[in-house]
């Protein structure tokens, strides 16, 4: 199969679908990260709507701009975690802790309790962090961030 | 015509439900508030713009569909069109998709019939979020109810709490007369130089002091250590005992390392507080209010240029204290995480071993160890900052009495044994003021576990319902009406599953791996509860039997059977701690452990190891087989009871538990399907519901679901046959 030629589209609006030239179409196509949080933006499955796998896209940015675009505005509607782009405020009281983030999906305040034992490090410089109701908020690079929200995660992690 | 439950705010006639979603149609947080009418549903914007609306009569369909970190309620038309309606966070998902259920209701023409309680997610003191919903706030717990909660476990020992009380009071007392006799010592015989004999009676006054502080000292421990032991057992036997309580939705959540370190850890800095601070935090109190009356009773100008820093001290440890109960708060959580990695690795060491993995482990241990040891310098290395600023200061007093109490010696405003009486007493006061910078570090780290111990001991327990006087019998009638069930309300993994077994039945659960079987299980010992519908024994709903008399009703076999670490006798006999000897040999016999049991040296009085590791997989699995003989259950379970032996084994097993069913409700798991050929009835699960029922003969005849499976279950064993066969040649 050459992925490169490979064809996301939406019909209606809100169905994304895929044609495999000169193969078959899929009317329901679901994309889903293989390894969202060791891999991230790599290994990007297609599934089917039984949910068996169509394709294995070991690089997206091999579809062409406008299937790429499809696929990440679907992998947006499926994936709601927030990367946050700014701490604003952080209080620690009794083991609970209070965040006031601005994410890529606005502001937002969240709860996340006993900080150590729900906050997974990805790596030295990759966090997520999951609220008291496994809401998920990631960091993709603390050294990314500004100065102050360095400062704060770092103090607090 | 309809009902809802519990809805909070009053709702206008019109909308049956309305629910807000906590993002917008970009998927960016904002608001968009679902409402369902009698005639439609719609979706009213932030700006109060209606963005969808679909009438009732074209809905086929409605359910949550999960994404991830969330949820999207999707519509399916009379046309079999799908449509997305809006999107929310998890916060809300178990709403919204009691949402979905109630507007399929509608849309058929149902009585709507669901559960929308709305949860409390701020508190309504200080509208801060909630760690939990409907929970309690933890800013406005304060410190001194935890601090009234421990001091509550004194109760039983209260009279030994009041002698230690009145002991600490002697003692101060006895501690303020050596400097006074010193005092006495300069100004009445060696200044004078004369009453010789007041010197030897003084110095008898202050032996005998010594010596009465000795005995109050040795006492005053005695009963620190007994007090301090006996309290933190108590406060541990409470913790272990609502651990047994608790639901096991629980243990999902949190790992075993971190309930074991609030058992050890956390009930240890409790002991440490009460045993090393809670003395000397009684004793130097005194003995601070009894310094300060004594120097202010000399000469008051002086006292209070000495005890001027005091105040400074005061302000120093209340701006440090909250971050002292953070870094503590932080380094319990780290404990808890180490605890949980130990646990983990030495459960595991079997595969740590097979796979040669020491040195990742030991990467991961070393992680996990010097996070742990950053965490205790970060805390020790800050405490002993202010600590040393708060040394200054308190140095600072006998500064001040040499400059202005020896000021006041040579203009004769004081006598040199009064000044001796200061410096002396100020001797005795820098112990007390040390101690109190100190009692904020151990009382910071004590609440930190305390408050950690009872997180679990407040966590909701099953509902047990009331014990009675007589024990209630049951015959085994079971009956599942319209169960639904999902470990993630908003993603039900059973529904309508509709089962009946009479006593003297096996029903068997088959089905592909997720489709519901182990959870179906997990409910008939209510392990958990159904989120809809009901489970009836003898025709009355399990719940309003009190749960251990249920449970001791119901006899479980599981795949991977758990021993304790005992004899092979007390394993048999768990369920039936009094049961008498000759009862565990039949038992035994029964399941076809006697021979095995009989070879061992000991026979029945064998150890087992920790979870059975000295017996073999058939050995521990027909001992869970005679445990559940000597159990004696109207209703049995086995899951999957015979998968991880052996062929000869699985025959003998198979003798033994075809004793065990007799005359018993039973609900078997196996995925050899052929060992449910004798089933009175199979149930075919499949994606959470039941697809196909019927005899072994009656489904093979369908040739269905079941038929596939067993077709395609044949088809691996031949392969694996001709493999063994091409193997042994």
């Amino acid at each position: 199969m050459n992925v490169t030629e490979l064809y996301l589209f939406y019909y209606p609006p809100t169905h994304l679908r895929l044609t495999i030239p000169n193969e078959k179409s899929y009317i329901t196509v679901k994309p889903t990260w293989s390894a969202p949080l060791s891999q991230p933006g790599r290994y990007l499955a297609l599934l089917d709507g039984n949910g068996e796998e169509i394709v294995l896209l070991t690089d997206p940015k091999v579809l062409s701009p406008a299937s790429l675009k499809a696929v990440q505005a679907e992998l947006r509607r499926n994936y709601l975690t927030a990367i946050i782009l700014r701490i604003n405020n952080v209080r620690e009281e009794f083991g609970v802790t209070y965040w006031d983030v601005e994410t890529d999906r606005g502001q937002r305040q969240f709860i996340t309790q006993n900080l150590q034992e729900n906050a997974q490090r990805l790596n030295d410089d990759h966090l997520l962090l999951l609220d008291v109701d496994n809401c998920r908020f990631e960091i993709p690079s603390i050294a990314a961030l500004d100065d102050y929200s360095q400062k704060i995660v770092l103090r607090l992690v | 015509m309809y009902k809802t439950e519990t809805m909070e705010e009053p709702i206008p006639p019109e909308i049956f439900i309305s629910l807000d979603a906590d993002y917008d149609e970009d998927g960016r947080y904002g608001r968009q508030t679902l409402e369902v009418t009698a005639a439609e549903v719609r979706v009213r914007e932030n700006n109060d713009v209606v963005s969808f609306r679909i009438p009732l009569q074209e809905i086929k369909a409605a359910r949550n569909e999960p994404l991830i970190g969330g949820g999207r309620l999707e519509i399916t038309t009379t046309s079999n069109e799908l449509l997305p309606v809006v999107t929310y966070s998890l916060q809300v998902a178990g709403m919204f998709s009691e949402a979905a259920r109630g507007i399929e209701q509608l849309a058929k023409g149902e009585t709507l019939s669901i559960n929308l309680k709305k949860e409390r997610t701020h508190c309504q003191k200080c509208n801060r979020l909630l760690p939990e919903k409907n929970g309690i706030c933890p800013n406005c717990i304060n410190r001194t109810k935890t601090l009234w909660r421990v001091a509550n476990y004194l109760s039983p020992y209260k009279w030994r709490a009041v002698a230690l009380a009145l002991l600490a009071i002697l003692t101060t007392i006895v501690n303020l007369a050596p400097p006074r006799i010193q005092g006495m010592l300069i100004d009445h015989v060696l200044t004078p130089h004369r009453n010789l004999s007041m010197l030897w009676l003084l110095m008898a006054f202050w032996l005998g002091a010594l010596a009465i502080n000795i005995g109050l000292q040795v006492l005053s421990g005695t009963l620190t250590a007994y007090l301090g032991a006996h309290l933190s057992a108590d406060l541990r036997t409470d913790i272990f005992r609502a651990i047994e309580w608790l639901q096991i939705s629980y243990f999902d959540k949190k790992p075993i390392g971190a309930i074991t370190s609030r058992v050890t850890q956390d009930t240890d800095l409790v002991w440490q507080f009460l045993t090393q601070c809670v003395p000397f935090l009684l004793s130097n109190t005194l003995l601070l209010i009894g310094i300060a009356l004594l120097i202010f009773s000399i000469n008051v100008p002086l006292a209070l240029c000495i005890l001027a820093p005091i105040p400074v001290i005061a302000i120093l440890s209340g701006f440090s204290w909250k971050r002292i109960d953070v870094l503590s708060h932080r380094l319990s959580q780290k404990w808890a995480r180490f605890h949980t990695n130990l646990n983990e690795t030495l459960s595991g060491i079997k595969v740590v071993k097979a796979f040669a993995q020491e040195d990742f482990e030991h990467n991961r241990f070393l992680k996990s160890n010097h996070e742990l040891r950053d965490s205790g310098v970060k805390i020790d290395t800050y405490w002993l900052k202010i600590f040393g600023v708060m040394s200054f200061f308190i140095g600072l007093g006998s500064l001040i009495n040499w400059t202005i109490g020896g000021y006041m010696v040579y203009v004769k405003q004081i006598s040199l044994g009064d000044f001796w009486q200061i410096q002396a007493y100020l001797g005795l006061l820098y112990g007390p003021i040390q101690w109190f910078a100190t009692v904020n570090n151990w009382f910071s780290r004590a609440m930190a576990g305390a408050e950690r111990v009872f997180e679990v001991i407040d966590s909701e327990p099953e509902l047990y319902g009331e014990t009675q006087e007589t024990a209630v019998e049951i015959n085994g009638d079971v009956t599942l009406e319209n169960v639904r069930f999902g470990y993630d309300k908003s993603n039900p993994v059973l529904e309508n599953i509709n089962i009946t077994a009479r006593p003297g039945e096996m029903i068997g659960l088959v089905g592909k791996s997720g489709a519901g079987k182990s959870t179906t299980i997990s409910l008939l010992c209510r392990f958990h509860e159904p989120d809809a519908g009901v489970i009836k024994i003898d025709g009355m709903d399990y719940r309003d039997i009190p749960l251990q008399e249920l449970r001791r009703q119901v006899g479980l076999v599981l795949q991977e059977p758990f021993l304790f670490n005992g004899t092979i006798a007390e394993n048999i006999s768990y369920g039936k701690p009094d049961a008498a000897f000759e009862d565990i040999i039949a038992a035994a016999k029964d399941a076809n452990a006697h021979q095995f049991i009989l070879d061992k040296p000991d026979g029945y009085d064998t150890l087992v190891g920790e979870r059975g590791a000295q017996l073999s997989g058939g050995e521990r699995q027909r001992i869970s087989i005679a445990r559940a003989i000597l159990h004696n259950p109207r209703i049995l379970i086995l899951d999957e009871a015979t998968s991880a032996v052996d062929v000869e084994t699985e025959k003998q097993m198979q003798e033994a538990i075809g004793r065990l069913i007799k005359g018993r409700t039973t609900f078997a798991i196996a995925h050899r399907l052929a060992t449910l050929r004798h089933a009175t009835r199979l149930i075919v699960l499949d994606k959470g519901q039941i697809v196909e029922t019927g005899t072994h003969a009656e489904l093979m005849d369908r040739q269905g679901i079941f038929y596939n499976l067993v077709k395609t279950q044949s088809e691996i064993n031949e392969i694996i046959e001709a493999e063994n066969f091409i193997f042994q040649s």
